[in-house]
């Protein structure tokens, strides 16, 4: 039994690597690249949410437009206490990340096509989108391969959307792409802070 | 999903409850509201019935009403009759009576009363016109609204009226609003009734969203009713039905993504159950207006076009916002310039221009419907983007067989729809795809074949396409050709009448008959034709080698056009009579071949190859036909080409051969050839080798049966140049007056022209004279002459001066210029006759004068003495001192000799001028000519310097003072000596005496200061120098005490001179006396001077 058991171990041990074959050994690395594309989306997310805001029109587009009472109840708030924030173990800061950031690549989809309705003239602006989701995406993968790395399980993809209101009235629509563009720039800038934690506490 | 606190999905329900009311309580209401009518009463006095009505709902039951008489109680009424033929009585129930209807006029009704008045009764007269018509109240039946288009939708049945048949109804129907429920809307609908229970339908939209208030409906009916006669009246009112929205607990505005019209007026309400701030849309605030509770509206007028993502209304709420977006826009244009047509007759393509824009895009933006009505078919054109600039295009898939088609497109958007039709017979209108696939293959050297590929079923019609036939250096030609119409799409012409050899370059476009557009280009295909046997031999002559053994043929290479392909070799063959000899092949560089031939007579051809086969043979004879009758003629061409002509000549049969080179050049010599046909009688001859100033030979060859005969020779240039040596010449002969001079030919390269001439100049000159006069200047002493006789190699030069050198120069010229001169020197031969008579001449005049003169002196020897040696007394005779010495004063006769004013040298003034100093003889400068002024201002007085030079002086003194006295005066002297004085004479005389012979003196003295003398000698020692005038100058400036010395302008007048000596001949007569200088002021010239003279 015991010598069953060993072998099995060693199967596993065997395999693992193969299972998964992009998971480094050290953290550090999906980090730091998780971290450099954080950085990078945080460079576009004001412009993305400005070329939001100038599609919109008045009063949306009027400068210094800001609304920070709309929420989504679909989406998870950003801003979180400090005194939380800090409390966070990684489990948890990795998790609410992911999380974020899969409701917001599912939004950035809504979103779009909202837009392709309402700016259906206006490429820049859905490409912006377009590509915003795909970055979404693409961090919600670097911090699956961190958490890989760190040994921990990935959270099931859930469908953070459920129900789509396709019933949504144009103002509603409107409101509803400036709240998912805002949260993105929020949940970019507190990802860019999470990772910065992350890589101090798992140097290269 | 959640907007948490704005936005929840729509939880409301339709305010859709009917009001029903029980029957027993719609007969009270009824009841309630009869209309009363009075009716006339005659009654009797006691008793009598008040408030009197009569009404009728369905004309069947009339039901009147009255109040009791005063006194009367209730219940004390028990019958109601009418006086008619049945008299029937009806008992009162309850104050009123429900009478059948009666007939037409008046009827008595009598009112029995069983108690309080003792059985008495009431009567009245009761007609249908006093009987009102009031319909039963009308009953709504469904109330319901699309809020999303704020309408309201009311049904009701007309079963109030349904007794009336064919009776007009008119509806009235009105809406009422919360919170005052003002009314808003009132409308009447007429129907006609037709005995069924029919229902009705009414539709509203509110200009208020139905949200933003609760609206009550009500409705009412009048019946028309054509066969009664009395009073009709409006119906009550229906109950009110009601449309409410039952609001969120977020706030909410309304309309909701309304499309409207840009500048219609439009009002937005916000739903809210707490308080609304304001309200905006776009950047505008409105004021509010407040509806009820919470809720508020803003209303916009004139509305302006939205932007693609609508404007925005947003109410400010205290701690949220409420918004809608409302899209305003146009209707969409009538489609413009609609155009159907079809590239390959299956689809049809529709295009046109959407016109102005409306305004709205996405899901509002227009659609197309492209509609046949013919086969009943239709295609849709749906974008959300709009195209800006950009024709719309829909494509129409062709039923089979259908040529006529009457397409009409329809475009739809939210606020309204516009269409416009085309019809087409689609034949027509054939816009065919680029052909492709060009292919071209060929079926000889000057046929090919060109397939290519267009796409579409073209079966039924005719294509009429056009090739593009394109060959380098030449115009592109175009051939239109008409083919069938295919259904495969492929096509295959011929193309013929090419040139082989050739690289062509073919495309083609098609279009269709009739004509409606070309389609674009198809891609150019480059194609290279096969090669033919070349068209001509090639153009052939030959030339005898020097030594007169060889023949030397050449030809020329076959021009691309007539080689037909890439020419490899040459076979050159010569046949005689009897024999045939052939050579072997010549490769294509090389164009000429040297046959060694055993006889003169041969026949040379010349056949070219390429790879299709020889060419025909070129054929010439290589004896030349003798002729004895050449002239050699002269030609002179332009730019570079010369022309050449000559007079028709019938012998020549086959053509004219012009052959030209370099006449310099040794035979044989050939630079080239030119044929020209036998019609022609000139030529232009052309060539890059040609260079002007070189002679060429050109010589003419006519043709005859392959042989030539040379015709003409010329001698031509392309132009002339002038010579570039001059002829050599040599004196052949002198005399003492003549020379004979002979010259050499100028050698061709260096004559570059023809000769037309030569020019000898001869003049005196020595050969080591430095200045030669050029010959152009045409000098005088130069002589001329012209020799056009260019045969003429010697001249004779007569006339001339013996012992003299002449200077001898030749030049020779042609149409292009004068060449360069050779000189030569040659001195004549002496004249001994001349001599002989120069020297006798003078010996005898000599010998004459000598005889004459002592002829005379002897004859005249005792006046001779007399006049020059008289006899002189012997003063001891004279008794002259013997008498007194007044005695011997008055008596001139007694004087001895008589001392005159001697003039030792003539002077003789030939005239005076007062002009500008001229000098005529140019190499004779006088220094004093050119400082006038100096001396001028040295002494300003009258000072006369007068230079002297052989033969001719003028002197110009500047003489400001003597202006005033008649101006400047000028003397012409001429000398008594004709030579002017060697310079160094002054110097030999000053030698032998410096003080005395520093100067010219005067031959008399005059009475001077001795120390002013010997100043005078030491400046004159000090500058002994230069030049001396004859006259003192001291002396003059001491007799002009007025004068200021300067001893510089001493030393000028001193120093100045001139090669020739001037003063020897100047100042000859000085002043008289003294009174002369006194007498004109210190002024002394030559104008005072003669004034003075007469005096003296």
């Amino acid at each position: 039994m015991a010598c069953h058991r060993g072998w099995s171990l060693y199967l596993l041990s065997l395999l693992l690597p193969l299972l998964s074959p992009a998971a480094p050994i050290s953290p550090a690395e999906p980090i730091s690249q998780a971290y450099s594309l954080a950085l990078y989306m945080q460079k576009n997310t004001s412009t993305l949410l400005q070329t939001y805001l100038q599609y919109q029109g008045s009063p949306f587009s009027d400068p210094g437009f800001s609304a920070p009472e709309l929420q989504l109840s679909s989406l998870p708030p950003a801003a979180v206490s400090f005194r939380i924030w800090h409390a966070l173990d990684d489990v948890e800061r990795l998790s609410r990340g992911q999380e974020a950031f899969l409701a917001l690549s599912q939004h950035l989809q809504l979103v779009g096509d909202d837009q392709s309705d309402l700016n259906p003239g206006s490429p820049i602006l859905l490409a912006q989108l377009a590509t915003a989701r795909l970055r979404a995406q693409g961090l919600l993968g670097n911090m699956a391969a961190i958490m890989t790395a760190l040994g921990l399980p990935i959270p099931p993809e859930e469908d953070t959307l459920g129900l789509v209101p396709f019933g949504a009235s144009a103002f509603e629509r409107k409101c509803r792409g400036y709240i998912v563009t805002r949260e993105y720039g929020h949940w970019t800038d507190r990802a860019v802070r999470d990772l910065a934690l992350l890589k101090a506490k798992y140097p290269a | 999903m959640d907007v948490s606190l704005c936005w929840r999905p729509p939880a409301w329900t339709v305010g859709e409850k009917r009001m029903r009311t029980a029957p027993t309580l719609r007969r009270l209401l009824s009841a309630l509201t009869l209309l009363h009518v009075m009716v006339q009463v005659n009654s009797q006095k006691r008793g009598a019935l008040r408030d009197l009505k009569c009404t009728t709902n369905n004309l069947q039951v009339w039901d009147c009403a009255w109040k009791a008489p005063l006194g009367a109680g209730h219940g004390t009424v028990n019958e109601v009759c009418i006086d008619d033929r049945l008299h029937s009585c009806y008992p009162l129930e309850k104050g009123n009576v429900k009478i059948p209807a009666l007939p037409p006029g008046d009827h008595e009704v009598i009112v029995n009363y069983l108690h309080g008045f003792n059985g008495s009764s009431a009567k009245f007269i009761l007609n249908e016109q006093n009987v009102s018509l009031i319909p039963n109240t009308p009953e709504i039946l469904t109330l319901s609204a699309d809020f999303s288009t704020s309408t309201l939708y009311l049904t009701w049945d007309d079963r109030s009226c349904a007794f009336a048949h064919h009776s007009k109804v008119t509806w009235e129907i009105k809406v009422l609003r919360t919170p005052r429920m003002e009314l808003i809307n009132l409308v009447t609908f007429n129907t006609t009734l037709n005995g069924r229970d029919t229902v009705h339908y009414w539709r509203w939209t509110s200009d208020l969203p139905l949200q933003c208030a609760t609206h009550y409906v009500g409705i009412r009916c009048y019946l028309d009713h054509l066969h009664f006669a009395g009073p009709k009246e409006w119906s009550a009112w229906s109950p009110l039905m009601n449309i409410s929205w039952a609001p969120e607990s977020e706030a909410k505005a309304f309309p909701q993504d309304k499309v409207v019209l840009v500048g219609s007026n439009i009002t937005f309400c916000c739903v809210s159950q707490t308080k609304v701030l304001s309200g905006q849309i776009g950047k505008t605030f409105y004021p509010l207006i407040h509806l009820y509770g919470q809720n508020v509206a803003i209303h916009i007028q004139n509305i302006s076009v939205s932007e693609n993502s609508g404007t925005n209304v947003v109410f400010m709420i205290e701690d949220n916002v409420c918004g809608t977006v409302v899209f305003a826009g146009y209707p969409p244009d009538v489609p413009q310039k609609l155009n159907c047509e079809t590239h390959d007759l299956k689809d049809i393509i529709c295009n046109w221009n959407p016109g102005r824009p409306t305004g709205l895009v996405g899901p509002r933006n227009t659609n197309y419907t492209l509609l046949d009505s013919f086969s009943g078919k239709s295609v849709t054109f749906k974008r959300f983007e709009t195209l800006t600039n950009e024709s719309y295009q829909l494509l129409f898939q062709m039923p089979p067989h259908q040529e006529i088609y009457n397409l009409t497109l329809t475009a739809r958007n939210p606020l309204g729809q516009s269409e416009s039709a085309i019809l087409v017979n689609i034949t027509e209108r054939v816009c065919p795809h680029t052909p492709t696939s060009l292919k071209v293959k060929d079926i000889n050297s000057t046929v090919v074949t060109l397939s290519w590929h267009l796409p579409g079923n073209f079966a039924r019609i005719n294509l009429v396409c056009q090739i593009e036939i394109w060959k380098p250096n030449s115009k592109q030609e175009l051939q239109n050709i008409t083919i069938k119409g295919v259904e495969n799409s492929s096509y295959l012409v011929v193309v013929d009448k090419l040139n082989p050899y050739t690289t062509y370059t073919f495309r083609i476009r098609c279009s269709t008959e009739p004509f409606w557009k070309w389609s674009k280009w198809s891609s150019g295909k480059r194609h290279l034709t096969t090669e033919a046997i070349p068209s001509k031999g090639p153009d052939t002559w030959r030339e005898w080698s020097s030594d007169g053994r060889n023949l030397i043929i050449y030809w020329k290479p076959l021009p691309i056009s007539e080689a037909n392909g890439k020419i490899l070799s040459y076979n050159v063959s010569c046949s005689s009579h009897e024999e045939v000899q052939s050579m072997s092949e010549i490769l294509d560089p090389q164009h000429r071949a040297e046959l060694q031939l055993v006889k003169d007579d041969y026949i040379i051809s010349v056949v070219a190859k390429n790879s299709a086969g020889p060419s025909p043979p070129s054929r010439i004879a290589s004896m030349e036909i003798p002729n004895d009758d050449l002239t050699v003629e002269q030609a002179v061409g332009l730019g570079k080409k010369i022309r050449l002509s000559w007079p028709p000549d019938p012998n020549v049969t086959c053509d004219y051969v012009i052959k030209w080179c370099n006449s310099s050049r040794s035979e044989p010599c050939l630079m080239d050839w030119k044929k020209v046909p036998s019609n022609s009688t000139e030529a232009v001859i052309e060539s890059d080798q040609f260079r002007p100033g070189v002679r060429y030979n050109f010589f003419l060859y006519g043709c005859r049966s392959q042989g030539y005969q040379l015709l003409r020779s010329i001698i031509g240039y392309i132009e002339e140049l002038a010579p570039i040596v001059a002829p050599n010449f040599t004196v052949e002969d002198t005399s003492a007056d003549s020379i004979l001079v002979r010259w050499e030919d100028i050698p061709v390269e260096e004559l570059r022209g023809f000769l037309r001439g030569y020019l000898f100049y001869f003049q005196k000159g020595e050969r080591d004279t430095p200045k030669m006069r050029s010959l152009e200047t045409g000098h005088s002493d130069i002589k001329v002459k012209n020799i056009t006789d260019t045969s003429q190699k010697t001249l004779r030069i007569a006339d001339l001066q013996g012992k003299t050198s002449y200077r001898l120069v030749l030049r020779a010229y042609t149409d292009g210029g004068l060449g360069p001169e050779k000189s030569m020197f040659v001195v004549t031969k002496e004249n001994s006759v001349g001599l002989i008579i120069a020297i006798l001449i003078p010996v005898a005049v000599a010998v004459i004068v000598g005889v004459v003169t002592s002829t005379l002196c002897y004859r005249k020897r005792e006046w001779i003495k007399e006049t020059f040696y008289p006899d002189i007394p012997n003063p001891e005779n004279c008794k002259a001192l013997q008498f007194q010495k007044s005695v011997c004063e008055g008596s001139n006769a007694l004087k001895t000799l008589e001392m005159n004013p001697c003039t030792p040298n003539d002077v003789e003034v030939l005239e005076t001028r007062s002009i500008i100093p001229k000098i005529e003889d140019t190499e004779i400068i006088s220094p004093v000519a050119e400082r006038p002024e100096e001396i001028s201002e040295a002494e300003p007085e009258n000072h006369v310097v007068v230079s002297y030079c052989p033969p001719i002086i003028e002197e110009e003194i500047a003489n400001p003072a003597a202006d005033d006295a008649g101006g400047t005066s000028q003397v012409v002297y001429i000398d008594v000596q004709s030579m002017c004085q060697p310079q160094a004479r002054p110097e030999d005389e000053q030698d032998i005496d410096p003080i005395v012979g520093a100067g010219y003196k005067p031959q008399m003295r005059l009475p001077i200061n001795s120390a002013v003398e010997e100043t005078a000698a030491e400046n004159d020692a000090d500058s002994t120098a230069g030049y001396r005038p004859q006259a003192n100058v001291n002396t003059w400036n001491l007799v002009s005490p007025d004068s200021p010395r300067s001893t510089d302008s001493n030393s000028e007048i001193v120093s100045f001179g001139s090669p020739c000596s001037v003063n020897s001949r100047q100042f000859l007569i000085p002043p008289k006396d003294d009174d002369s200088p006194k007498s004109n002021g210190g002024a002394w010239s030559f104008t005072n001077f003669f004034q003075n003279k007469p005096n003296d």
